[in-house]
């Protein structure tokens, strides 16, 4: 036989900022190689550590090829093989009962970004369940408080292009840890540090990225506001803002001057542990630096009041005039042109009136406690609750209810997938059709379906595709290809899409938003905000409407809203779990727990690879040598990690990579197939809690208090 | 767990690899390369550049090969980085192909 070799265009599907142009090589149907594609502006041809056996992750003989029926206890992992048409009538006539009896809202889906695809990804299942009638999953996981903050300062920016930070002559990296999750914009800070640019890491873990910039300042968790706060005041009172600038394109500059003024670098400096010359030095070069930008991390937003610390952040780059400049500014979600017709994908006009909305990160509680109606069915895709989300034990809890239906789509037998009644098979991203945005760069990317799906897994589009038949939904849109689709979906005639065809699209793989040339860019020098009074707003007019979640992270439902009160100007909070506003709980679980992403997983993802885990090791819990010795606790030892919501267990790695009194533990280690011995128990969030942030409602992953004690080896 | 450059680059530093490093990790003297194993990333895309197979994983390395993690950790933080690509060495060319390998490979 012959060997035919091909190559196809493709993207890489994860919830990452990079999205990376892929290109496949398929040798005789099957998927030999998954690269980069080194043609690409920013990708450039390599992909990370996490993706660079792609391959391998598509042939992994763990894969779930066929539909499957749960045989043993939920949550045991036992599990036979059925049929297509046998999965969908248990569905059916499940689904059924429960409507009849409890009315549609008694289902919910449960999903979030395991893909991101315009047709698999956030919004896969939306219009299905919308035309269903379902309980709404609103899903803020990640990102939305940051960018809720950041848009009450300076509405829906594009931001800084990533591509122009060669130009920057002060960067600021916050709370992000670029080197691990978003590399592909290091080749351009390290391009910009060549031309003279100072690299700043507040982070506080002194993470890979923080290691190889030039100065890394640690920062008590949940205090960043306090500090962007402190830096306004700092500069404000020693004459380094742009009066012109603030004057043209800036609103309510006297009160935030005011709030500023409570923010003292003393003060400052006992909030979030930074000695006070570190504070004044950050404020004054980053004031005189120009261009100078700030990159926040989603991070940023993970503890009681992360909305209000991107918007303090946001604030800043507005009072220095560094809008003026190319690379100048604010880069955090790079969204904003990407245009989505987001009802088309949602279609929130299905909803019915007065439906209900659930917020995941009340997960667990709402699988146990929701009452009319409870929850009898969730369908789970694109997600890994039990291991990612907060509150785990709940969760897992909730999901062990013998009289809850639980329907799962999926790649592997996830610690959640191990507790649904009926599993369906999904495809990885070699196996179909999508187009992919980016929140960290301008490019759209083009994935081509590059070999057949293996045994009779199918892509998301189509498993909505089958369910809508089953539930005898027979508009015109469930009839739709997935190329129809993109066509419905992107908003072809918006200004951002000059110059893009879907044919060109296909073809190169990939084409840049017409969002401006990056080398020239310099979207906010003229003001041009898409805020109320087209000025930056120190001062917010749109938080007089009060908290909201944008409605694609709700099924593009805008009912239901939040709707609490926002201070207009940016604030600090302390966080929920703090001495300051839990003197009680911090004296029994005196140690603050972050849990940032590791290098080897992307989230839960890839943590069931061989390699991943490998370069992973077990699950780490970093102490500061101080902590360790209080507890009797040696470099190596095990130890248990706890508070009254669960525990996990972990490898102790005493360094002084994090200050006394903060500990940090990476996620996305599964409670079944842990790193090392494979005998550790439970994974960080157990103790993560299901509150919400000040805006957005975001999560709090960083806003969570423990203890930790040494066990004898696990 | 860096990526480490074993003896085979001894005497030809082709240097193709380091253009596409992202963190430049790759420190040099006269004869050959280094991997600073603090600033990589595992991204592996230097693997393939190399055209005398060169470069692993750490945890890859073949048992005569495993003291070459310690040299590249030593060596590579005494040295200057290198981001572009270098005249090739003399000989280099003829050490590639006794080495048995081609710029085809
Ligand atoms: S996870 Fe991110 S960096 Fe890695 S290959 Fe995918 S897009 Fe690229
Ligand atoms: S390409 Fe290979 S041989 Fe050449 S310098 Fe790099 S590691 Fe050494
Ligand atoms: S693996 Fe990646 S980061 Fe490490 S040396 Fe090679 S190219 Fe550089």
């Amino acid at each position: 036989m012959t060997n035919v070799t091909t190559t196809v265009r493709g993207a890489c599907p994860q919830d990452c900022p990079d999205t990376c142009a892929f290109i496949y090589t398929v040798e005789d149907g099957k998927l030999k190689d998954v690269k980069g594609d080194p043609d690409h502006p920013v990708t450039r041809g390599r992909l990370c550590t996490k993706l660079n056996d792609f391959a391998a992750h598509h042939n992994n003989p763990d894969r779930i090829l066929y539909p499957m029926k749960r045989t043993g206890p939920k949550g045991s992992g036992e599990f036979k093989r059925i049929s297509w048409d046998e999965a969908l009538e248990e569905i059916k006539s499940r689904w059924t009962g429960i409507i009849d009896e409890f009315g549609p809202q008694a289902i919910m889906p449960v999903h979030y970004l395991g893909h991101q695809g315009v047709l698999n990804g956030l919004t896969a299942g939306d219009a299905f369940f919308n035309r269903l009638g379902s309980t709404i999953a609103e899903k803020t996981f990640c990102g939305v408080g940051r960018e809720i903050g950041t848009h009450l300062s300076i509405g829906g920016s594009t931001g800084v292009d990533p591509e122009s930070l060669v130009h920057s002559k002060y960067i600021i990296l916050w709370a992000v840890n670029t080197l691990s999750s978003g590399s592909h914009h290091w080749p351009f800070i390290e391009e910009a540090r060549r031309n003279g640019a100072k690299v700043v890491v507040i982070d506080p873990l002194k993470s890979r990225t923080a290691v190889q910039s030039d100065w890394h300042i640690p920062i008590r968790p949940g205090t960043d506001a306090a500090l962007a706060l402190g830096m306004m005041n700092i500069i404000i009172s020693e004459g380094l803002t742009d009066a012109e600038y603030i004057a043209q394109h800036t609103e309510g500059f006297e009160e935030l001057a005011e709030r500023a003024a409570e923010y003292p670098v003393d003060k400052v400096s006992s909030i979030t542990g930074i000695p006070e010359a570190d504070i004044l030095t950050l404020a004054r070069e980053y004031a005189g630096n120009n261009p100078s930008v700030i990159r926040q991390g989603v991070a940023i937003e993970r503890h009681r009041n992360g909305g209000q610390t991107a918007r303090a952040i946001s604030c800043l780059p507005a009072l220095i005039g560094a809008w003026r400049h190319v690379g100048g500014g604010n880069l955090g979600l790079t969204l904003a042109p990407f245009a989505l017709d987001w009802d088309a994908m949602c279609r929130p006009d299905w909803i019915k009136e007065g439906a209900r909305v659930i917020n995941l990160h009340n997960l667990g509680s709402a699988l146990n406690e929701l009452s009319d109606p409870p929850l009898k069915s969730v369908m789970i895709y694109n997600i890994n609750p039990v291991v990612q989300s907060p509150n785990t034990e709940m969760i897992k809890k909730g999901l062990s209810r013998e009289d809850l239906f639980v329907v799962s789509s999926e790649l592997f037998l996830t610690d959640t997938a191990a507790y649904a009644d009926i599993i369906l098979p999904a495809t990885m991203q070699a196996e179909q059709t999508d187009v992919m945005f980016s929140w960290g760069h301008f490019y759209w990317t083009y994935n081509h379906k590059a070999v057949e799906a293996p045994g009779e897994a199918i892509p998301n589009t189509e498993l909505f595709r089958r369910l809508a038949e089953l539930m005898g939904f027979d508009e015109p849109e469930w009839k739709r290809t997935d190329e129809e689709m993109i066509r419905d979906y992107l908003d072809w005639d918006s200004p951002f899409m000059e110059g893009i065809t879907l044919e060109d699209l296909q073809k190169n793989g990939y084409a840049k938003v017409a969002a401006g040339d990056k080398d020239t860019r310099t979207p906010h020098a003229e003001g041009n905000f898409d805020t109320p009074s087209g000025k930056c707003e120190f001062k917010s007019n749109l938080a007089a409407d009060g908290t909201f979640v944008p409605p694609p992270f709700r099924a593009g439902y805008n009912g239901q809203q939040l709707a609490g009160y926002i201070d207009p100007l940016p604030g600090y909070t302390p966080p929920f779990e703090s001495p300051e506003s839990a003197p009680e709980l911090s004296e029994k679980f005196p140690l603050n727990i972050i849990s940032p992403k590791s290098h080897g997983f992307l989230n839960s993802q890839y943590a069931n690879e061989f390699k991943q885990l490998r370069r992973e090791g077990e699950p780490i819990v970093i102490m500061n040598p101080a902590d360790a010795k209080q507890r009797g606790i040696e470099d190596g030892d095990a130890v248990s990690v706890f508070n009254d919501r669960g525990s996990f267990t972990g490898a102790a790695k005493v360094t002084d990579d994090t200050m006394k009194g903060v500990i940090a533990s990476f996620h996305g280690h599964w409670q079944k197939k842990t790193g090392g011995n494979g005998s550790h128990k439970g994974s960080v969030n157990a103790v993560s809690s299901e509150r919400m942030a000040n805006l957005g409602s975001a999560p709090t992953y960083s806003d969570i208090l423990v203890e930790v004690t040494k066990i004898s080896a696990v | 767990m860096p990526f480490v450059v074993t003896d085979n680059c001894t005497g030809c530093r082709f240097t193709d690899c380091v253009e596409v490093c992202p963190v430049s990790c790759f420190h040099g003297d006269d004869d050959r390369v280094y991997i600073d194993p603090v600033a990589c990333i595992d991204c592996a895309a230097c693997v393939p550049l190399c055209p005398v197979q060169a470069i692993y994983e750490d945890l890859d390395l073949p048992e005569e090969k495993e003291h070459w993690t310690e040299v590249n950790a030593e060596k590579a933080p005494t040295l200057p980085k290198i981001i572009k690509k270098q005249p090739l060495l003399e000989g280099a060319e003829e050490r590639m192909e006794a080495l048995g390998f081609s710029r085809d490979n």
